[in-house]
């Protein structure tokens, strides 16, 4: 899915879509046990990163997410960090 | 998945992780192979304690296995947490995460 937004944006600077990362690996499910991969889709106070900065397809992003809230379930992740 | 309290050693874990694969295969289900994550910290506190012994096995269940199974793990004294996910018909087997934080 490389959508590219080319074109002069407003401001900022000019947008350059990679593709999602687990759309390149062909990845069709977001495993929740795997917490070292989900580390990255979490900032460093355990908050669900937004797509822009992750740079997750629509689907994936959900997937990861799902992902993300079900190993906060099993203590794989934190719910909050630093309280 | 399960994590089952810290306060067990090995064998009691064994047992307690026996217990529901007999529960799955007498109400007609299809366990697979247990796997064992070992004791891991928790990524927070849980009932006041910071580690638990992690096993995640793969089954097949009705739907007399399943509220059966549920039940028993919600019952449980030795299971701190449990989670019971289907899993898409593409899952594949991938090799476990090496448990970074594992206090031995």
């Amino acid at each position: 899915m490389g959508k590219r937004r080319n074109g002069p944006p407003r401001g900022g600077r000019p947008t350059k879509s990679k593709p999602c990362m687990f759309c390149k690996e062909n990845v069709a499910y977001v495993d929740y046990k795997d917490y070292n991969l989900l580390r990255r889709f979490v900032s460093d106070r355990g908050k669900v990163r937004a797509r822009r900065v992750t740079g997750l397809c629509p689907q994936h992003q959900r997937e990861a997410a799902s992902a993300i809230k079900r190993a906060r379930e099993m203590a794989l992740l934190p719910y909050v960090v630093g309280r | 998945m399960l994590i089952v309290i810290p306060e067990l050693d090995e064998e009691q874990v064994e047992n307690t992780i026996g217990r529901f694969r007999t529960i799955i295969e007498r109400t007609g289900g299809e366990a697979g192979e247990v796997n064992h994550w070992g004791r891991r910290k928790l990524a927070y506190e849980i009932d006041h304690r910071t580690d638990g012994f992690y096993a995640v096995m793969e089954f097949t269940a009705g739907e007399r296995t399943l509220t059966e199974l549920k039940r028993m793990l919600r019952v449980s004294d030795d299971v701190l947490r449990h989670m019971v996910v289907k899993l898409p018909p593409s899952y594949a087997h991938k090799p476990l995460p090496e448990p970074t934080e594992a206090t031995a």
